[in-house]
């Protein structure tokens, strides 16, 4: 709760709904510049003496209390989904600090063509800015969060140097390394929001490895930790445990609060001059869908029919080497060690368009390794050869990890579903989501070439595994940016088409997904849309 | 009844040594006591596991354990894997096991310097990379 004040102001100047990544950037941003903020946040928060990772039990408590897919964890915070129509799960974490309680800090770039997919390859849109024009703002969050990276990577244009420097690649990420030089191929020691040296408060990495789960050190950069303090001590109200069910419109038609329900079970109307919704690619559309009204009889902001459509969710696939030497393949970060963009880019003789960002990462304990045995015949899974499973695999295998870009489909997409509802009897999203053709053929193609990299790098035995369907990471497209109010639903900052003092600032907003972990995108799109909101707020139009 | 008895201990423990058996150099699950304090310890983190672990149990009360655990992979899978989970998970926290799997838990190795520079740039390695050129392709710089 909010240290300064004890009730929330009746109006705010703007009203945040999510406390996750963009939602943190624009309280912090808002706040230090003079405007009244509430943020309403539906998780509470997570203390970092609540994780395992540096407990025996880290693994036991990683598939269930801490698990991504908020359907297995199955927390009063979190909402169901309906998966029943999707081949990706999607995965999330509500709390302060939003789903970066639990990502790993992959702090990514896109690359210049990733804004300008239809002008390049000719397939759905080109994004209203350019990399150039988004650059500064990845510098800026780029300090604002402490990344260690090194400077120089060939796969971008010149650029600022992170301020931190890497973090150390390890074992897996030498192997790695080797195995692409040999094939003269691509690398580069990878980009984390994870300080490798103390950083604004927070302690330096000490490479538990279980990022994914939790940061037990309170290094790595989750939005709880690098921006709500500062939020705090400017003022923003925050209110957690607050589930938002509509947002509301003035007798105007301009958006004049959000109605949610406390954890007395209470509804609520907190009133605000501005509205932003931050609430990731699936809760964004759901709440602009239960906001229907006489006006907006389609979902609020929905004139184009496309909240909810263009659901990207980045198919994954991973190569798995096993290695004669000991690889201490369990170290952190966790976090990725190097990436590859060597097959990034289009290549039409490959026969389909776009590509994918590779990464290594630790593969974790001997538990977790067993999840992938589920199913199978007895004896394959235990008895000796759960010994010589564990023998073979554990400290001494890596993965190659592929993030393979997902094109926009309108048929991939968010709805509410009839009969499913959240713990406060608020209708739940459905997933409607396929991979597609051209997604097929770009993992079968990448796949291939993760193989030989890992033969290059010695591996003695390989696996391989095609798509994984708990990988739903990355939440995009249902509320997507551009110029065109009959095509898009916000404009390049944010703001939507229909209610001029609505905006969206999370990763709904993508007009393509890339093939990149997006919350560095997410980022930088929030500052500049937050920025150019301060900027211009002696003529934003505000509800009375 | 929703409680560990005796029978029930009894028969995961069994279950528990066809799942994980002395062989190839490594104990047996109840040489290293997972079906004890370790089995209550886990069913106290996950009390999720419980229903589905007694489901099984109770099925297999008074059948050899090898087939107790044959019938359940066929007939319920979700009770084997509970059972599975909650033995294996108590196997690999103990610390002879970690020992014998050259496991020291996850590790706090902080870099003891950060700003050295990393060897694959002493060695040449990354300079290839460099050498290589660019991997992106240009793209207008204003729309």
């Amino acid at each position: 709760m909010n240290t300064k004040a004890n009730k929330p102001p009746k109006v705010a100047d703007v009203l945040i709904i999510g406390a996750g990544a963009s939602g943190s950037i624009a309280a912090k941003h808002l706040s230090e510049n003079g405007f009244s903020v509430v943020c309403l946040e539906q998780g509470g928060h997570v203390d970092t003496s609540e994780f395992w990772g540096n407990k025996p039990e880290w693994e036991l408590m990683s598939q269930k209390r801490w698990h991504p897919n908020p359907n297995v964890r199955d927390l009063a915070t979190d909402y169901p989904i309906d998966t029943s129509e999707s081949d990706v799960n999607p995965l999330m974490y509500s709390a302060v600090g939003g789903s970066t309680i639990l990502y790993a800090a992959h702090w990514q770039r896109f690359m210049p063509s990733d804004f300008r997919v239809k002008t390049m390859d000719g397939v759905a849109d080109d994004w209203p800015f350019t990399y150039e024009d988004l650059e500064p703002f990845y510098d800026q969050m780029d300090i604002e969060m402490g990344v260690s990276a090194l400077n120089g990577d060939p796969a971008y244009p010149a650029g600022k140097a992170a301020p931190l420097p890497p973090l150390p690649i390890g074992k897996i990420g030498m192997q790695a390394a080797e195995g692409m030089n040999k094939l003269g191929w691509h690398w580069w020691p990878a980009p984390n929001a994870i300080p490798s040296k103390p950083y604004r408060g927070r302690n330096q990495c000490v490479r538990w490895g279980t990022c994914l789960t939790g940061c037990p050190e309170g290094a790595k950069a989750s939005f709880d930790h690098t921006h709500w303090p500062d939020s705090l001590k400017n003022g923003t109200f925050l209110i957690t445990g607050a589930r938002v069910k509509e947002v509301t419109l003035d007798a105007e038609g301009l958006a004049n609060g959000a109605v949610y329900i406390d954890r007395n079970g209470r509804e609520r109307h907190q009133k605000a001059s501005i509205v932003i919704v931050c609430a990731n690619g699936i809760g964004t559309p759901r709440l602009l869908l239960l906001s229907e009204s006489g006006s907006h009889p389609n979902g609020l902001a929905n004139s184009s029919g496309l909240v909810g459509k263009n659901l990207m969710m980045h198919p994954y696939a991973a190569v798995t080497g096993y290695f004669d030497e000991p690889l201490e393949s369990w170290l952190g970060p966790s976090g990725q060690t190097i990436q590859s963009m060597e097959f990034y880019e289009t290549d039409a003789s490959r026969g389909f368009v776009r590509g994918a960002k590779w990464q290594v990462m630790p593969s974790g304990g001997p538990l977790g390794m067993r999840s992938a045995y589920g199913g199978k015949p007895l004896d394959e899974a235990w008895g000796a050869n759960l010994h010589r499973n564990t023998k073979k695999v554990f400290g001494r295998a890596f993965e190659w990890g592929i993030i393979a870009e997902d094109l926009p489909d309108e048929a991939n997409r968010v709805i509410l579903d009839p009969t499913l509802c959240d713990s406060d009897g608020i209708p739940a999203p459905k997933l409607i989501y396929k991979n597609s053709d051209n997604t097929k053929k770009m993992i079968d193609f990448h796949l291939e070439r993760a193989k030989e990299a890992m033969v290059a790098a010695g591996a003695t035995d390989i696996s391989a595994t095609p798509l994984m369907r708990d990988c739903g990471w990355h939440l995009m497209g249902t509320a997507r940016m551009g110029t065109d109010p009959e095509r898009t639903v916000v404009n390049e900052y944010g703001r939507t088409h229909d209610v001029p003092n609505l905006f969206i600032y999370d990763g709904s907003v993508f007009v393509t997904s890339s093939g990149f972990n997006p919350t560095g995108t997410i980022s930088a799109i929030a500052l500049r849309a937050v920025k150019n909101l301060i900027e211009n707020r002696s003529t934003q139009k505000v509800a009375a | 009844m929703s409680t560990m008895t005796k029978q029930r201990r009894a028969t995961f423990a069994g279950i528990a040594d066809v799942l994980i058996p002395a062989e190839e150099g490594m104990p047996a699950a109840t040489q290293v006591d997972v079906h004890k304090d370790m089995l209550d310890h886990v069913l106290s983190l996950r009390p999720d596991l419980a229903d589905d672990i007694w489901r099984g149990l109770d099925a297999a009360e008074g059948k050899p354990p090898q087939e107790a655990a044959a019938n359940l992979n066929t007939t319920d899978a979700a009770a084997l894997s509970a059972i599975g989970l909650a033995a294996s998970a108590g196997y690999y926290m103990t610390p002879k096991v970690r020992e014998l799997i050259g496991y020291p838990g996850q590790q706090s190795r902080p870099d003891s310097n950060p700003d050295a520079e990393p060897e694959y740039v002493t060695n040449g390695m990354l300079q290839k990379v460099i050498e290589r050129g660019a991997v992106y392709r240009p793209t207008p710089q204003k729309l």
